[in-house]
Order: structure tokens, then sequence, then C-alpha cells
């Protein structure tokens, strides 16, 4: 089951030989490619940070990933480029290594390249650089000796010195060539990744996988392992501008989307003017481009964010296979823990969510140990249709509440027709509290998991509504 | 400045352990580890996993040529379990094969039986138990029974403080491979070559001679890798010895996090008294220490806790007992401040509560009470050179606290989703360890013929800046650039019979060394200069910027030339040095003496603001004034209380060690493991240099790794001041880190909102959600 995996590693073409599922760092490791190192292999730290490049209409789109969690197969066509291919030739030092040297923001080294190469994507990513807050891009990477302040300072000072590249993308590389931030082999990777082309559909695919992987984001952070000896099909389609999309009143999002392809959907952004705010508390920004809506659906843990988010917003999924197609209510999908009715063979080609109208209102809250980069304690999103100072139609969803993503049915059910006050929210919460059974583990106590549910329930409404209820009227 | 290492770093070229060029035909090693906390083991099978193809050995205590034990203060500590299990993580076997993947294979073939025996993880059920590493060790100065008759306040209560895991990126590790002659080498991410090398040769049963342990960088340690390198490299040692090949083995990060010990929990009683002005009379206090399942190294960790009972209060009554719990849980062991930020948590909360029964802010008695010039410690030592109330009063001035505070209160008159809180956080803290033994180190120092110099010391380099501070003084020394000067990795060949790097100690002790070896080298290199300009002795003549005065007047002589002459007329260029720290000693009869060379001091402002709808927190600002002497490089000191400010934060807040009730760790990977993200650093962390000089310091410097990890401490009041702004009826208990958990249960204590759920329930082993 081995196969041919080709790419671009820095400034050469590599074609080798190699299991499908075996995950980048190992790879780059066994070259001796040593400065993405091995912290987590769970996409927690990012000492493993490399940029991945893939050319969409006539460009180099470049994205970090944790290498940890990458699946080889995943790279095929694409330009890998390590700390070891942003060395400049002559032993200079680019911008970002010298902030970092002066700064004194590297100390023991062992994330330091993970660091250097996060900050260094920023400057290649597509975004516009004044618009962009560099501290976003090294959201994934974790330091332990420095605390990050000398980080900051270094990261705030790269970007003061470098200020606003061109947007467009060949001036920009010239731009970043110029100021040392890359090498100058950038200019030509364009034409070696045309040259290297591989067909997109030569992946030995199965038709009955054990399982399709998408961004390698969970699976491998669950059973590495097994994905070595597993039959597969892998499904991963980074960066397609056409992942979300409408039709006929409906916003569908192939089951590939990734995280960042939702924040960067001109479509959502219309719909959901705030959804930067919630969905930046989703993984950090590698896993974020990495991590699919599909496979964050399809793993059904009851503590999914984005599982959360289309609850509320009363989607479908759609389910196809060879022989048929089907629609489920993401209501109905999860049968149990970790079990959903998607049945061997199947896959999600789409989810999607009818277009709310005007008057309505939507939340999300997610409350977790560490604000970032953690997984919820509880998460909660809310949908509201508000008309004549009544609720018209609502949804709440809860995560880490039950064993499946909870849609909070008889809650939502109380609410629909009522005024807001206190009184009404209180009663929504007694009920709401009847319709989960939380268990204690690392993430909180069965008591915390309760009492977290009925504030954030609270948090919806004094957030949406902050004349019609008040925190002091909750206690 | 140029630094080596950092220049390394930033271009990913910095080789860790996982990283060293290993020999072809290197075989890799993966622990087999208890899975049951307390046992007895009835059998264990190998014949499946010594069956799979690329399997070349698995070895168990059976196959241990030397003494299969490797407890340091303690002799209770087995390498390789024999016929009983003592924590869930315990080295059982090793498996040995031709790559990392089929070695993991092979552990999950192997079969275990135990009976299971009953499962202590309460150091105070321990300690009913009659479960104690050592005899209980008391402190005491005046008398406090005679005492309390004589205060006007008196509190008591209990305190909890948690485990915190290391997390140095670098997971523990080694590289093994046998030399001529039944030699071995081993390179190992170890704070502790010379322990490694112990253990190496008892384990082996060769003498220490025939091991060498050698050490470039670690990617951290945190006092992790103080003790608890030596398991591993002595396991990989092991397998090269008897198969006669080079071996690897890395622990996977849940490896890690499973079999290594974190800081040492404890569970605390305390007792304060006070005079109507706020005067502290009398303090006892009574640590319950867990340990884990041995000793490692709690006892030291424990004195330091007693030693540092009172922070930076001088207290004329004081009684502090300290009881080294054994538990099931992985064994114990330093953690940057080693029991320091655990004795001194207790004494902060026995403050707090004081305050609150007498209705004034703690920092009216924690100012009040600070110690002054002259003032002698509990443990008998005077203390000299005192900065705390100049910290605390700069403190107030440079950044204006009074105005800050009148900030904060008018903020939370005219919010009610958010409160603010503050707290003040001196510090004070004892630079030697406290074994006075361990209070040496040597460097070798060799000019080469071209004017180049390499040095090797003791001190191990893990991010803490050591060799640079090294360089930074074979630089003033010499008077050379520090690009001329290049460290070698640590090793025991070169520097033998050594401390680790450790107690905040290292570039003080390693700095001294290596500045007698190049005042050595100097003396010899100014004379034979002399010598060339025909004068009758050196005076007079110096080096500056690589260039020889005689009086202030170029000579034409340079560095280069003086060395090249020098050694022309067959002069020695290189130097070995020995340095003992001075004037320790300490009489550990009646715990009394003058055990720290001196004490850092400092003081932090710490505010935070409390979401509470959420039960989430921010640290906004933490402002110090730290006593840094004068420092070796502002730089690297900087980012050392920085990283440190943090990690005790870390410790008081999210980082939450959990263990389940059979011994299970439940937090044994980063994704339930949360420490401080970029996001968590405070918007504002200012941290000011008194800059006072050390007059038994290092040019006039002050060691700087441990201290400022305890300005943290004062995040868990910030935390409780604020959510007590917020529910008044909350009581004040005690129990670190202050998670969000905790944070939210306290906003609603006492509210008709807590009664909606059902009480407290056990936590649950299987899935998650």
């Amino acid at each position: 089951m081995n196969q041919n995996i080709t790419f671009l590693l820095n400034n050469s073409a590599v074609t080798a030989v190699l299991n499908p599922a075996a995950v980048t760092l190992d790879f780059l490791r066994s070259c001796k490619l040593t400065g993405a190192k091995e912290g987590c292999k769970e996409g927690d730290c990012g000492a493993c940070t490399v940029i991945c490049g893939t050319m969409e209409n006539d460009k180099v789109i470049y994205r970090t990933v944790n290498s940890c969690l990458v699946p080889v197969m995943n790279i095929h066509g694409s330009h890998i480029v390590t700390i070891e291919g942003l060395n400049l030739n002559n032993s200079q030092l680019s911008p970002v290594q010298s902030a970092f040297l002066s700064e004194g923001a590297a100390q023991c080294g062992f994330c330091t390249p993970g660091f250097i190469v996060s900050l260094t994507a920023f400057f290649l990513s597509s975004g516009n650089l004044k618009n962009n807050n560099i501290l976003d891009f090294i959201d994934g990477n974790v330091c332990r000796c420095t605390g990050h302040s000398s980080i900051i300072r270094a990261a705030v000072n790269i970007k003061k010195e470098i200020g606003n590249a061109p947007d467009e993308f060949e001036k920009r590389l010239l731009y970043l060539i110029n100021k040392n931030i890359i090498p100058e082999y950038f200019l030509t990777v364009k034409e070696k990744l045309t040259e290297l082309y591989v067909d997109p559909t030569d992946n030995n695919n199965s038709d009955m996988p054990d399982y399709y992987v998408g961004g390698g984001t969970d699976l491998f952070v669950q059973k590495p392992d097994e994905m070595l000896s597993s039959d597969l099909s892998f499904i991963f389609k980074r960066n397609t501008a056409d992942n979300v999309f409408e039709d006929d009143g409906y916003c569908c999002l192939r089951s590939s989307s990734t995280v960042t392809d939702i924040l960067e959907s001109a479509l959502l952004k219309n719909i959901f003017p705030g959804i930067t705010d919630f969905s930046e508390l989703f993984g950090s920004t590698p896993i974020r481009n990495n991590a699919t809506v599909g496979g964050n659906i399809n793993n059904a843990s009851p503590i999914g964010d984005m599982t959360a988010f289309f609850l509320a917003l009363d989607s479908d999924v759609i389910l196809t296979s060879d022989k048929s197609e089907r629609a489920v209510s993401l209501k109905d999908y999860f049968v149990s823990y970790k079990k959903t009715v998607r049945s061997r063979g199947e896959i999600i080609k789409f989810i999607r969510f009818k277009i709310p109208k005007k008057n309505f209102f939507i939340n999300f809250e997610k409350v977790s140990k560490r604000t970032y980069l953690d997984i919820a304690s509880v998460n909660t999103a809310i949908y509201i249709e508000y008309e004549n100072e009544r609720i018209s139609k609502i949804n709440i969803s809860a995560g880490g509440v039950f064993e499946t993503p909870k849609f909070l049915s008889l809650a939502s059910e109380f609410l629909t027709g009522k005024k807001i006050n206190a009184e009404v929210i209180k009663e929504a919460v007694r009920i709401a509290d009847a319709e989960i059974s939380p268990i204690s583990d690392a993430r909180g106590s069965e008591s915390y998991k309760r009492l977290l549910l009925s504030r954030l329930i609270y948090t919806h409404f004094i957030k949406l509504f902050p004349e019609l209820i008040d925190i002091k009227e909750t206690v | 400045m140029k630094d080596y290492d950092i220049i390394q770093h930033i271009t990913g070229k910095s080789l860790f352990i996982d990283d060293v060029n290993v020999p072809d035909g290197t075989l890799y090693a993966k622990v087999f580890y208890s899975k049951c906390a307390h046992g007895k083991i009835l059998s264990l099978d190998l014949s499946e996993a010594c069956s799979i193809k690329g399997v070349i050995k698995i070895f168990t205590y059976k196959d241990i040529p030397g003494i299969n034990q490797i407890g340091g203060i303690v002799r209770d500590e087995c390498l390789l379990a024999e016929n009983e299990v003592h924590f869930i993580g315990m080295p059982v076997a090793l498996i040995i094969a031709e790559s990392k993947f089929i070695a993991s294979e092979a552990s999950k073939k192997i079969v275990i039986k135990y009976e299971e025996l009953p499962v202590i993880t309460d150091p105070r059920e321990a300690f009913a138990k009659g479960q104690l590493s050592i005899p209980p060790r008391i402190f005491e100065s005046g008398n406090v029974n005679n005492v309390w008759d004589k205060c006007d306040v008196i509190e008591s209560g209990t305190c909890e403080s948690g485990g915190q895991e290391h997390l140095y990126l670098e997971t523990q590790g080694a590289v093994s491979y046998p030399l001529e002659g039944g030699s071995i080498k081993v390179i190992s991410s170890t704070q502790g070559p010379s322990a490694v090398q112990k253990v190496v040769s008892e384990v082996l049963g060769i003498s220490k001679n025939k091991v060498e342990v050698e050490v470039t960088r670690l990617g951290g340690g945190f006092g992790g890798k103080e003790d608890q390198a030596s398991p591993w490299a002595a396991l990989c040692a092991l397998a090269a010895f008897l198969l006669n090949k080079p071996v690897k083995l890395i622990l996977s990060r849940h490896d890690d996090m499973v079999m290594t010990g974190k800081r040492n929990p404890y569970s605390s009683d305390f007792k304060i008294g006070l005079n109507s002005e706020g005067m502290i009379l009398a303090y006892e206090v009574t640590f319950f220490q867990n340990s884990g399942a041995s000793a490692d190294l709690s006892p030291a960790i424990l004195d330091r806790s007693l030693f540092h009972c009172t922070n930076s209060y001088y207290i004329p009554n004081v009684k502090a007992i300290g009881y080294c719990c054994r538990t099931n849980l992985a064994p114990n062991t330093a953690f940057r401040g080693f029991g320091g930020p655990q004795g001194k948590f207790v004494i902060e909360c026995a403050v707090y509560k004081a305050a609150l029964k007498i209705n004034i802010p703690p920092d009216i008695i924690q100012k009040k009470n600070l110690i002054k010039e002259n003032d002698h410690f509990h443990y008998g030592q005077k203390a000299v050179n005192v900065m705390s109330g100049k910290s605390w009063d700069k403190a107030e001035m440079d950044f204006g606290l009074q105005k800050e505070i009148k900030k904060i209160r008018q903020f939370n008159s005219v919010n009610s989703l958010y409160k603010k809180g503050y707290a003040y956080m001196p510090i004070c803290f004892g630079i030697a360890f406290t074994n006075t033994r361990m209070n040496q180190a040597n460097a070798l120092v060799n000019v080469y013929t071209d004017g180049s110099v390499g040095f090797s010391t003791a001190a191990v380099e893990m991010g803490q800046g050591v060799n640079a501070k090294i360089r930074e003084v074979i630089s003033r020394v010499f008077s050379i650039s520090h690009d001329k000067i290049k460290n070698e990795p640590t090793n025991t060949t070169r520097s033998a019979n050594t401390s680790p790097t450790a107690a905040s100690s290292g570039a003080d002790m390693n700095c001294n060394a290596v500045l007698t070896a190049c005042n050595n080298i100097l003396e010899r290199l100014l004379n034979s200069a002399a010598d060339d300009l025909g004068l009758i002795n050196s005076e007079g003549l110096i080096i500056k910027d690589e260039k020889v005065f005689l009086n202030n007047k170029d000579t034409g002589l340079t560095w280069g030339i003086i060395v090249e002459n020098a050694n022309s007329k067959r002069i020695s260029l290189c130097d070995y040095a020995h340095y003992a720290t001075p004037d320790l000693f300490f009489d550990r009869v009646t715990n009394k003496g003058n055990p720290f060379r001196y004490h850092v001091y400092g003081t932090a402002f710490i505010e935070v603001t409390v979401d509470c709808l959420r039960g989430i927190y921010r640290i906004d600002s933490v402002k110090a004034v730290h006593d840094f002497g004068h420092s070796l490089n502002p730089v690297i000191d900087l980012g050392q209380a920085e990283g440190a400010l943090m990690q005790g934060l870390g410790w008081m807040t999210i980082e939450e060690i959990i263990h389940d009730k059979k011994g299970r760790l439940l937090t044994d990977l980063l994704s339930t493991y949360k420490v401080p993200d970029l996001h968590f650093t405070p918007a504002e962390v200012i941290i000011k240099f008194l800059n006072e000089p050390n007059p038994v310091g290092i040019f006039n410097s002050k060691a700087i790794g441990e201290p400022p990890l305890m300005y943290g401490i004062g995040a868990y009041f910030a935390i409780m001041n604020a959510v007590r702004e917020f529910n008044p009826d909350a009581s004040p208990e005690f129990s670190a880190p202050f998670t969000p958990e905790k944070v939210l249960l306290k906003l609603y204590e006492n509210t008709f909102a807590k009664d909606l759920h059902s009480p407290a329930l056990s936590i649950s082993d299987n899935k998650s959600n």
C-alpha cells in the first residue's frame, strides 16, 4: 500500500515511496531535517510547524500546518517549507530571526523553529498584513521557557519593521525576498510546483475504506498507529474556493471545508458578520488550516465546536454513497457516544443550513480551562428569531454535557413564543438542566458543567439582549 | 551581543537529544510500564511481544548486572519493578527493537497480571497510615506556644497546592553506545550528568570512570531532569551495554507525562497570630507533602518549604513541621522553586485570612512584616543586604500602585459583569543548595594558540543562558570578544563529581570556577608578556579589547601575540579550577545555620479581571521590581524572570494535575494539561531591575532561575479578591490552582444559581465528553 509521494521540500523536489498515512514530521526528520521537533504529536505545541504551499488560481497559497498530524498523502504535490528552507544562504539572519536574537526570544530553543516558521508564514499569507494580527499566527505555538513576553515583543517589532507588503502575490514575494524574510528560491516555486503537478485523483483511494481522512487533525491524534495499517480514503482538498457556496436559499459547506475556509468565506461573513469572534476559539491557526467540517461532525465528539454551532443553525447533513444520497438533520445525526447514523461507504458531501432572514440573533459560547487552543468544558450556540418582543424561533445547542452534541429541544421549545426576561430564562435553564447528563472528567466535574451551561445560557441572553436581562437578576 | 546558542536555535540547527546523529544500526527502546498503581506482579508474559519481527530483546530487572536501585537521597526506588508495582507508569520492562514503531507495537503485546493492593493518592491518608519516606522535619524558632495568648488575632486553616507538570518541550531521552574496554557512553538530556553517571555505573556494575556522560543542551528542564533523567539514561545504557549496540530511548509525550514525577502537591495546616497593629507574632505550619511512590528529591524539597515557610516576613516565633508522605503516584520531584513556592503559598493564605478577619487589605500586613536588615530568619541566618522593603517601596512609587488600586475600585463600582482584583506578592528566596556538600562546581578553560578559547564546565545549558554568562565572564577577564569563545558540551570526563545544574546556582558557581581558571591563565599570560617586554613583573599590564596596555599605554602586544609567545615558552594556556561556595554551614539536628550564600528579593503587583458570567479570567498585568543584583546579561535575566513568572502564574491558575482514585493520571496529554499560551500572557508584564549590587555575587550579580516564579502566587489572591467583589459571601478557601471551574463555583457559592444541580460526583474512568 505504499505509494509515490512527490512534493517540493524547501528548494528541491522530492519523491519517496511511503505509507500514505505516515506523518510529515516523521518523514522530514528521517531526511535529517531536524528543525521541526516532536513536542507532543497531537497538534498542541507547534514545535513541528511547517508551511504548506498549494497552487490555487495561479498562485501559491501558504498556510501553516502541524507536520505531526499531516499524513504525507495530504502534502502530495505541495510545497513544504521547514526552518531549514527559511535560512538565507550567506548565514545572514532573516528579520524574524534577528528580532528573536535581539529580544532574547529563544531560551531552550526547542520551540523556536516552530515560532520562526509561523511568524514567517504571517508574511507569506494571502491576507492583508495591515489588518491581520501577527500574534494570531503563533496561536498554535507554545513556549515553556519565555512566558511569551519576549516573543510577543519580537513579533510586534518584526511587523513594524517589515511594514505592509503588497497584496498581489508576485509583488508580495519580491518584497519579502527584498526584505530577507524569505530566500530567493521562493520565486521559482510556482514553476516547480507546476512541473511536478500530480493528479489529485491519483490517491489509490479505496471505495469502502475503514476511514475517510480529511485534514487528519483528529484521526492522527487519536490513532496514528492504526492509520498506518488501515484502508484509507484521502479526501482533503486544500484551499478550494468554492468550499462554501449558496444554493437555493441554503448555505452549503463541503465536507472538506476547513475552519479557515469558513473564516475566509465572504458568504458566511455576510450572513454572520461576527463569525470571526467565535471561530478563533476553534483550535489554533494550523489546526484551523486543516480541521474540516466533515471531520469535526463525523468525529462525533460531544464537544465538537463546529458541531455545536451548526446544530443551532438547524443544519442538515447530506450523505452520499455510490448508490444514494440522503439528507439527515444534524439533530438526528448522532446516535450515541461517538456514533452517528452514517454507514460504511457513506460520506458527508456537504452540510447546509437555511440562510436566515432578518431579525435573527446568533451567539456561540465556549469555556475551557485555557481560552485558546483548548477543548471546551462546555460549549453552546444559540439561534434566535425575535419579532414583536417575542421569541418566534429558537435553537439552543450544547456540547460537553451529554454523550453526543446536544440539541436542547425542550428548553428551545419552552422559549418559543416567550418574552425575554429573567424569570423566563431561569425556567429555561432549569429545563435545560434536566435535558443533560454530563460526566466528571479532566474537563470538569459534573456539577461544574451543569452550573456552567446554565451560566452560558444566561450569557447568550445577557450578551444579545442586555437591556432585557441583568446579571443581578440571575443569582 | 551575539549569542552562539540562540543563533543555532533560530536557524533550527541546535541538536537536541532526538536530533543527535546516531550510528548505523542503532536500536530503539520503549519502556513498558505498570498500569496498576499498587500491586503484586503475578505474572509477566513477554513471549508474544518477543516473537514480533524486529524485536531484539525485552529486558526486565533480572537482566540488570549491577544493582536495581536508583534512589538518590533514600534507597527506595527500583529501576525496573521486581515483584511489586507502586505507581502507574513504573517501568517494568524495556523493549528493544529495530524501530520505534515495532517497539511500540511489541509493548501492546506484553501480558501482565497484578494482584491489586490498596491505592493511596492523598498525602494526609498516607500520613495517617504511617507512610513516611523520612522522619518528620521540624524547624523552630522562638516558642509559638508561649505567644498565642498574647495575640489579638488568631486565624487557622488548611490549604492545598496542586502538582505541576514540567512540560519541558523536549521529552526525556538518551542515546547510549558501547566504547572499548567495557566502557559506555551516554548522551543524556539531564541537568545532572554526574547523577546519571552514578546511576549508570551502579546499574551496570562498573566503575564510574567507565561511564562517560555527555550533555550538549536540554530542551527545557525546570527541575524535571535533575534526578529524573537518570532512569531513562540508565535503561538506555543497560540495553547498549548488554547488547553491545547503540540504543536510543526517547519518551513520547504521553509516556513522559505518565512515568515522570511533577511538582509535589502539598496539603497544609496553618495557624497565625498577630497583634492589633498587624504584626505577626507567631506562625505554625504543617506540610503534608505528596512525595509519590519514592522519595526522589522530596526530602530536600520539603526542607526548602521549611526554609521558605515565612516568605519575606520576619516572624519571631515559628514552628514548621514537614511530612514527606509516600503515595502511589509517580515520584514527585524538583520543579523550579523546589518547595519554596509550596511553602510561600501557605503563609500568603494565612496572611490573607488574617487580613479578612481584621478587615484590612492583606498588603498592610504584608508590608508591615517584611524582613529587615539584621533580622534573623527562623533557621538562624542573619538577613543582610535585605531588599524586601526597597523593592516594595520602589514598586509602590514607580508603578503608582495606589492610583492603580483606585482605578480598580472605580472599575468595580460601575461594572457588574466583570470584576477586577489585585494582590501584592513579595518574595525572598535563598541561594545555594541547602545540602551544603552540593555547592561545588568546576571548570576547564583552554586557550588555543590562535587565541580562541574553549570552556567546559559542570553547568548544563537548558535555555537559562548559563553559557552566555560564562562567556561574559571570560570575555571580561581576557577582554576578548564573545566570538572567540566557544562552549563544549558538559561531559563527565572533563567535569567530574559535579552537582546538577539546579537551585538557581548554576551560573553563580560555574562562573566562579571559570573566573578562577581565567585569572590563573591571565596571570601566567601577563607574566609572560612582562617577560616579552623586559619588565620585572606584570604590574600595570592589562588587556583591553585584545590589546596589551602598560599603564594605559599600548605596548603593541595583542592577545594573539601573548598567547602564541606564552606557548612557545612552554607556559600553560589552560586551567582547571574548582569552586566551593564559601561560608555555608547548616546543622541538620538543630536546623540552624547559614545555609544560603545570599537571598533574592522582590515585589510584584498583580491585577486580574474575572468574567462573572462565565467564570473565566484574565491576568491583566504583572508589575514587579526584582532584585537582579548587577545583571551579567539583562536580556537573559529579564527572559528568566518573565518565564519563571509565567510558570508561577500557570501553577496558580490553569495548570491542573488530576488523578482518579485508582492513581491514574487523567491529565496525561497536552490536550488535557494546559500551560499558559500566548493569549494567556498578561497584556502588561513590566519587570524593573532594582539594580543594587550583590557584594558576594560574581560581578555583583544575583541568581535568577527560580525566585520570580513565586510572584505568580499573587494571582491566586487577586482572583479571590475579584470573585469576592462579585460574591462577598464566597468563603476564602485555599485550593490552588484556581481553575475556571473553581472560580465559577466560588462566584455562585451560596446563591440560588448553584442549587440547580445535583451534588458532586466521582470522576468517571470511561469516555470523556
